[in-house]
């Protein structure tokens, strides 16, 4: 057994040694310290409005590494009581990043959005803007959202709402108590 | 103590060759000569020094929330360190992989600049990995090719010119001729050919333009594109000339008035089509079916009522792209145009009627890309962001009367139907962005709901609404032309006089076209 490991390290001195420019070592992102914090996640209400439901989630302290695991929990649906959940349950977060400019992309796929969301204006405008609302009430250094379906840009979700642009907040699709 | 230096030896084998590296100076080549740069060889992708990289171009980069910002020549981009999309202006750049910092640096995989300086300065960007060369170079074009129909319709003569590939074009007017001009190479299917047709006598193709002879000087034309594929269409015929789009004639003037004032045309537009549905109610109704049969129906009394010429994007079961419904709207110099649509949410019980028309907030965002761009296409010579931004602000100038319209549609839906009235909205619907007329799209009902459902689909409560919308449609006619003077204020017509709600009667034709009696 000793030779074996023996062995392995001297493969890894031979892989070093063959190398013959400069050799640096990755800065990956320092560890993000993780804390337990508030998000508010947006839902329509019964009043047609998006509300705010809060709810603790351990976050990482780098707005980009929370930004993902803010926009999964959105997409989980709200905990209960009178708040509805706007987006088709097979959504997946593929991936979201935060990019210069305070643009938020969020790359989203599942069935139903990668068939075309058969959907109607109000539903999508919801939906598209309990994203935006979310992740820019969230995240201060996120003040738009490009939305993207399977990693492309998409011209509409559903038939209504453009999204060949970035997004800001509506405050008038917030109701009043959750702006 | 064994099995723990084994495992111990093989994890640091594996990190290092996860993380192995390789390092090396590579050359930037360019106009005003070479410039070298750091790169990194990891994992089969090749990153480069974007400071090193950013500051041979002359540009500048800085560190911002969400990663680094760079400005080169006014066009500002960005990265960060975790996403593999960068963007440009409001455009995304995909990578690979994501960037990297190494010692504090930041390191991109060389396509960004790819993506970068080809979307921003329309230059290629190539990568040697046996020399360790970056260059970039103007992008060379591949040569087009170019089909030609040519038919007549209905006394307009229309030619299509079928594209392999999109190109950039600008069409110019002489004396009986108009001429295509394609920025990119072209591979004709002719070079000259005569036509037996009322408007168009000619076609000649010349290096990369194309030539249409006319039979006669006072022949005009409607310019327009379609893709996918994507076409440029000519539509001759004696008359007002429209309105160009996108990538037509010179950069499209949203203002550009028409010649005979008033309301003249007017585009009703069945929300959705074909496999495109809509929002479908508990009992199955689809919405696009609904959004035909009352947007035909009021076609019929609009013709009947007001002497205009009424056009449907669509008649039929098919789908119609968001742009070409725009399209087919400036195409004909519409005066108005209204999206119908039925509405869906997920609140039960959600009922009632709202009209919207384009989000403000948009448009401002868009006004400040448009001279941004104005002034990179400047730099670069490119014609498509700016044609395409262009489109974007087509609707801007009409605000006003949209607003106006919206209003009016609103208040008629709730007098005539007593539905609740949910108001005025605006939002950033794609349909009402490239319109360069009064846009609306309402919402008559909620088809989510099993009562409007039911109501929705019954020819009685259809009459109500269409003529709650022919109803607004002629009062918002009579006032604005009552404002801009086509109409006396004492001999305009009191707009509640027509209250017919016949809806039979005149034919669509196969065009989705129905001229008045």
């Amino acid at each position: 057994m000793k030779r074996v490991a023996v062995g392995s390290l001297l493969l890894l001195l031979i892989a070093g040694a063959c190398k013959r420019e400069t050799e640096t070592a990755v800065n990956a992102n320092a560890a993000n310290k993780v804390s337990t914090r508030t998000a508010r996640l947006y839902f329509e209400a019964p009043e047609m409005l998006l509300v705010s439901e809060s709810r603790a989630l351990a976050l990482p302290e780098s707005p980009a590494a929370a930004l993902p695991l803010i926009v999964a929990e959105l997409m989980k649906g709200p905990a209960g009581g009178p708040l509805l959940r706007l987006w088709p349950e097979d959504t997946v977060v593929r991936g979201a990043y935060l990019v210069p400019g305070g643009t938020a992309i969020v790359d989203l796929g599942g069935a139903t959005l990668s068939a075309g969301w058969q959907v109607g204006s109000h539903h999508e405008l919801m939906a598209i803007y309990s994203l935006v609302q979310t992740v820019t009430v969230n995240l201060r250094e996120a003040r738009q959202v490009r939305i993207l379906v399977n990693g492309s840009a998409a011209e509409t979700l559903g038939g209504h709402v453009s999204a060949v642009r970035s997004l800001r907040p509506m405050p008038g699709l917030v109701h009043p108590s959750s702006r | 103590m064994k099995r723990f230096l084994l495992f111990g030896s093989l994890s640091v084998l594996a990190v290092s060759v996860v993380l192995a590296q390789t390092s090396g100076r590579g050359v930037l080549r360019t106009d005003s000569g070479d410039h070298p740069f750091t790169y990194v060889e990891q994992a089969g992708h090749t990153y480069v020094s974007a400071t090193e990289v950013v500051a041979a171009l002359g540009g500048e980069m800085a560190l911002d929330a969400g990663g680094y910002r760079i400005t080169l020549q006014g066009v500002t981009a960005g990265f960060g360190s975790d996403s593999r999309y960068g963007v440009v202006r409001d455009d995304l750049i995909e990578m690979p992989v994501a960037p990297m910092l190494i010692d504090g640096n930041p390191f991109v995989p060389w396509q960004f600049f790819q993506g970068f300086l080809s979307k921003a300065f329309a230059l290629d960007v190539t990568w040697e990995a046996s020399g360790k060369l970056m260059t970039l170079r103007p992008q060379q074009r591949e040569a087009v090719d170019v089909q030609v129909s040519v038919g007549n319709v209905q006394g307009i003569s229309k030619i299509v010119l079928t594209l392999s590939a999109p190109a950039e074009y600008s069409v110019a007017r002489g004396q009986a001729v108009y001429a295509v001009r394609f920025e990119t190479p072209i591979r004709a299917p002719f070079s000259d050919q005569a036509y037996e047709d009322p408007h168009v006598a000619r076609i000649r193709f010349s290096g990369n333009e194309l030539r249409i002879h006319l039979t006669a000087p006072d022949i005009v034309s409607d310019v327009y594109r379609l893709d996918d594929p994507p076409r440029i269409v000519l539509d001759f015929r004696k008359g007002t000339p429209g309105v160009p789009l996108p990538g037509g004639e010179t950069p499209a003037t949203p203002l550009r008035p028409r010649e005979v004032p008033g309301i003249q045309t007017i585009v009703i537009d069945p929300g959705h089509g074909g496999k495109e549905v809509g929002a479908v109610g508990p009992n199955g109704l689809m919405e696009k079916d609904i959004n035909l049969a009352v947007a035909r129906k009021l076609a019929n009394v609009l013709s009947r009522r007001l002497g205009t010429r009424v056009v449907l994007t669509r008649d039929d079961d098919s789908v119609v792209s968001l742009d070409q419904r725009t399209a087919l709207a400036n195409q004909y110099s519409a005066d108005l145009f209204l999206s119908v649509h039925m509405n869906a949410a997920v609140v039960r019980g959600a009922q009632g009627s709202e009209t919207y028309f384009l989000s403000l907030e948009a448009s401002d965002e868009l006004a400040r890309k448009a001279a941004e761009t104005e002034n990179a296409s400047a730099a670069s010579g490119s014609s498509a962001d700016l044609n395409l931004i262009l489109w974007d602000l087509a609707q801007q100038a009409y605000l006003d009367e949209s607003s106006r319209f919206a209003q009016t549609i609103q208040e008629s839906m709730n007098a005539a139907t007593g539905v609740a009235n949910r108001g005025v909205k605006q939002a950033p619907f794609k349909v009402l962005v490239g319109a360069t007329m009064p846009a609306a799209l309402v919402e008559v009902g909620f088809i989510t709901n099993p009562e409007e459902e039911s109501k929705l689909q019954s020819d009685g409560f259809q009459n109500l609404m269409v003529e709650a919308l022919a109803s607004a449609i002629e009062r918002y006619k009579t006032e604005y032309e009552t404002r801009i003077g086509v109409i006396q204020p004492a001999a305009a017509p009191a707009a509640a006089s027509a209250n017919n709600t016949e809806t039979s009667g005149a034919t669509a034709s196969p065009q989705g076209a129905t001229e008045p009696e």
